[in-house]
């Protein structure tokens, strides 16, 4: 092993500070007795012992030693990095030295925490002190570097969560890439009916968003587009964007409906996506009156013309600014932002996987979603809530959790069902003047008027259930039930089982993470829980941010979240974002990896492991070259350099080794 | 006058065994039932629930008090025609029907099951047949059935009885493996015996609700 580097005043300084921590760490640790140990360590000239180490008066003993002489390096005998490095790395470039001659030996989370006797935490916190201060005595002043930040930020998704974080990016002065799968922007909450507890119309509060997005000078809309690729890192994103064909030039198209009109399809003959396949649409269409951008999309799949090239092409007749262009082929678009925020948002559970409840068999059998349209006065019936067989419902059953809390399906709660079922119960009760009966495990209702709102709809006289439906059968035991759906459930309250036939049946379908959550989380490079949703950073107190600096989550892609939640969200996501960009640079921790040249023999076995492209191959000089800018530390390549030429900085093998050599020499 | 006899609709700590939980936990997957949400799916699903004294639910909830004398006097677990779908549909993956046989195992090992109930006794004659002969014999299995829980039933059976013997489908003549002496030292090296404890405590149980034709009404 190589000798001690000595700083740049000669032989190394080490001041040693033990924390108490209160008690947590004195009532296993014996302080008096390390504190008497650590003076008898290599280099160490000063030792101290405090209550709060992490207190302004603790930092000031470090800052004081520092600015005295007495000491250049510094080992904080006290918790875990993650608590409290940030802190005494502070401390330390406060009192003018360099913060990464530093090393915290952790005594809580490792020793007085989880070791029951005291002598013997005693001996361990010993050890590990001994380590620091053996590696300290090696490290080397490092500086962090700083990056320029591009001031552009791209926003995935444009539901109700990617439209507010766009408009709050955008008004802030921002230039801002909205970026949206389907034509038109507006998510699922275009869709609905009412918002609860309020009641107020969907559509009324969410259009305006949707055409100040189409609006805002600061906003480039790109619908019908999805993210391909994500390189680079935060500050210096390079996203590569696919804009799908839509076959109506978006810069001529005046949404006047001509083309629909047209079309040689009298009536819209395909599933309206938009309608959840309650209506029919044609090859040509535009989603729904409010769409933004409103341009007309053609679907290859369905339009004659791509299927047989044979149409007459009616539509590009009648358009009078020739927007129809069947020749546009995809575009691929690369751009450059330094913060991306995401709002891929959800999907509505599949009911048919629970076959009991008879989804797809039994035709008055409706997800709620399907039901939100049925009673929009702009869906497919015009607010009119009708049978299979024409007539409006006597009764209407609702079943709660269908797709939440069973593991069977999913386990978690989807946190929005119980109150969008109380909405369309008191929505159907008031268009229909049905009975309607709402089976539930437990009414969950926490939020602000939500509990009124509950309150509002019991006094409506709606038929609460305590108990989940077992089954939704047409078979008739009783001559009442003849011809109807009969709802087989506990009720847990009564103790007994029921039977409830009913006309129609609601299922409150829960939340899912997108199909394609696994393939966005590997293009963003981003974690997901086991559920499939996408991962914060911390659950408490980093719920917008991911593992991947620069990258922002908002809405229900990160876990189900009703409208209020996402908008609340994607604030915090577009002011995390905005704090990157104000900021205009970003520092990179100093701890990457780098190249010993002379002992790199080209295997490039570094290059293919390496998760983040930080590695390439200099093919003149036939050696690894380490970009770090990109490097995040993981030390991945280092462990698998066959020739030792790749180190880590603040972990060198003289390092590591002296540090164990710490843990096994002294006690 | 009724005599006086406490307080029925309180359950005191003392009328609770707090270790019965513990045991019905131990059987493989049996700690789920701490899990129970009380949703009532089991029972919402249960063909036979509405005939149950208490539903599979209740049954759960009582085991997770400590209920004991009540969940191995109960009619639930003998009625549990074990079609498990209240074990495919649990949202907690709670074995409901392996649960039943838990409450029935111990039941007869304490000699609480109701006596002339068909759904133990059948049980309890079918092992003593195998036991004998080793083999199954169903015509002796139903006369004896029949016998111990309600004879008039061998009247009204026997003409289908009769028919399925000239078919060839039933034998009055009951079949029997070879080496029988075998087959009771197989038995001895078990000692299975001990699970099927002879003496019969004396119980309650509540009377079948009415027009019930589950077969809880020989009790």
């Amino acid at each position: 092993m190589s000798q001690v580097e000595t700083g740049s005043n000669g032989t190394p300084k080490v001041g040693v500070y033990v924390c108490h921590c209160g008690i947590n760490i004195s009532q296993k640790v014996e302080i008096s007795e390390t504190v008497e140990f650590a003076k008898k360590l290599p280099y160490v000239t000063v030792v101290r012992e405090y209550k709060f180490m992490c207190s302004d008066p603790g930092q000031e003993l470090i800052q004081q030693d520092i600015r005295e002489g007495l000491v250049d390096r510094v080992v904080v005998a006290s918790c875990s990095p993650l608590m409290h490095e940030h802190t005494f790395r502070g401390a330390m470039a406060a009192g003018g030295g360099n913060p990464f001659l530093f090393q915290m030996a952790n005594i809580r989370e490792h020793v007085s925490w989880v070791t029951v006797d005291k002598k013997a935490a005693t001996k361990k916190a010993k050890a590990l002190i001994a380590a620091a201060v053996e590696r300290i005595a090696l490290h080397q002043p490092l500086e962090r570097v700083q990056v320029p930040v591009h001031p552009d930020v791209l926003v995935v998704g444009g539901g109700i969560a990617g439209i507010h974080a766009a408009l709050t990016l955008a008004d802030s002065g921002k230039k801002v890439y909205l970026v949206e799968r389907e034509p038109t922007i507006g998510g699922h909450m275009a869709k609905l009916d009412k918002t609860f507890p309020t009641l107020d119309c969907s559509a009324c509060i969410l259009t305006p968003k949707m055409s100040a997005v189409g609006a805002h000078p600061n906003i480039t809309l790109w619908t019908y587009s999805e993210v391909t690729k994500v390189d680079g890192y935060v500050g210096n994103f390079k996203v590569t964007v696919k804009r799908k064909p839509r076959y109506v030039d978006e810069e001529k198209c005046v949404g006047c409906l001509e083309c629909i009109e047209a079309c040689i399809f009298k009536e819209g003959k395909f599933r309206s996506e938009f309608d959840e396949g309650l209506s029919k649409r044609k090859p040509v269409y535009i989603p729904f009156p409010q769409a933004t951008p409103l341009v007309a999309v053609i679907d290859p799949e369905t339009c004659i013309e791509f299927k047989t090239g044979k149409c007459k092409k009616s539509c590009a007749e009648v358009c009078a600014p020739e927007a129809i262009d069947f020749e546009q082929t995809e575009k691929i678009k690369e751009i450059e932002v330094g913060a991306i925020v995401l709002a891929t948002g959800f999907k509505t559970f599949d009911a048919a996987r629970v076959s009991r409840y008879g989804y797809g068999k039994y035709p008055n059998v409706y997800t709620s979603l399907e039901v939100e349209r049925l009673v929009n006065a702009a869906g497919p019936t015009g607010g009119e809530v009708l049978l299979d067989n024409g007539k409006k419902p006597k009764t209407v059953g609702i079943v709660h959790c269908v797709g939440s809390r069973d593991e069977n399906t999913n386990p978690y709660c989807s946190r929005v069902c119980c109150m969008y079922s109380l909405k369309l119960a008191h929505l159907l009760q008031e268009r229909t003047g049905a009975e309607i009966y709402d089976f539930y495990i437990d009414m969950r209702t926490p939020g602000k008027g939500y509990e009124e709102f509950y309150e509002r709809v019991s006094q409506e006289k709606v038929h609460f259930i305590r108990g989940r439906v077992g089954e939704i059968t047409d078979w008739a035991m009783e001559p009442e039930e003849v011809g109807k759906l009969v709802m087989r459930a506990e009720d847990t309250l009564m103790g007994a089982v029921r039977r409830v036939p009913v006309d129609m049946v609601v299922l409150a379908v829960g939340l899912e993470p997108q199909d394609d959550a696994e393939e966005v989380r590997r293009i963003f490079n981003i974690g997901c829980s086991h559920d499939g949703w996408f991962l914060e950073r911390h659950p408490k107190l980093a719920p917008v941010s991911t593992f991947t600096d620069g990258v922002f989550l908002a809405g229900a892609c990160q876990g189900p979240k009703d409208i209020p939640d996402s908008v609340a969200q994607a604030g915090a996501a577009a002011s995390e974002a905005m704090a990157i960009i104000d900021r205009g640079y970003v520092e990179l921790e100093p701890n990457t990896a780098f190249i010993i040249e002379d002992l790199c023999s080209g295997c490039k076995t570094c290059v293919a492991i390496c998760p983040f492209s930080a590695t390439s191959f200099d093919e003149e000089k036939k050696v690894v070259v380490v970009n770090g800018a990109l490097c995040k530390g993981c030390g991945t390549c280092v462990a698998a350099c066959p020739s030792g030429a790749l180190q880590q900085n603040l972990f060198t093998d003289e390092q590591i080794f002296h540090e164990i050599k710490g843990v096994v020499s002294y006690v | 006058m009724e005599q006086w006899e406490g307080w029925p609709k309180i359950k005191f700590e003392s009328d609770l065994d707090l270790k019965f939980p513990e045991q019905i936990a131990s059987i493989p997957g049996g700690d789920k039932i701490f899990t129970c949400i009380q949703c009532g799916t089991c029972s919402g699903i249960c063909p036979l629930s509405p005939c149950m004294d208490y539903t599979p639910r209740q049954l759960i909830a009582m085991i997770r008090a400590g209920s004991k004398a009540d969940v191995l006097s109960s009619r639930t677990t003998w009625l549990c025609a074990s079609c498990y779908r209240c074990t495919v549909e649990c949202p907690k993956g709670i074995k409901l029907t392996d649960i039943m046989y838990a409450c029935k195992r111990m039941a007869i090992t304490e000699g609480v099951y109701p006596k002339h109930f068909p759904i133990p006794v059948l049980t309890n004659e079918f092992f003593n047949t195998v036991k004998v002969t080793g083999r199954s014999n169903e015509s002796w299995l139903i006369v004896r059935l029949f016998l111990k829980t309600n004879p008039l039933q061998l009247f009204k059976h026997a003409n289908l009885g009769l028919r399925l013997w000239l078919r060839g489908r039933m034998s009055p003549i009951p079949d029997s493996v070879k080496r029988k002496g075998e087959l009771r030292n197989i038995f001895k090296v078990f000692d299975v015996e001990k699970e099927y404890v002879k003496t019969k405590r004396k119980r309650k149980f509540k009377p079948a609700p009415k027009g019930c034709d589950c077969g809880s009404g020989y009790l």
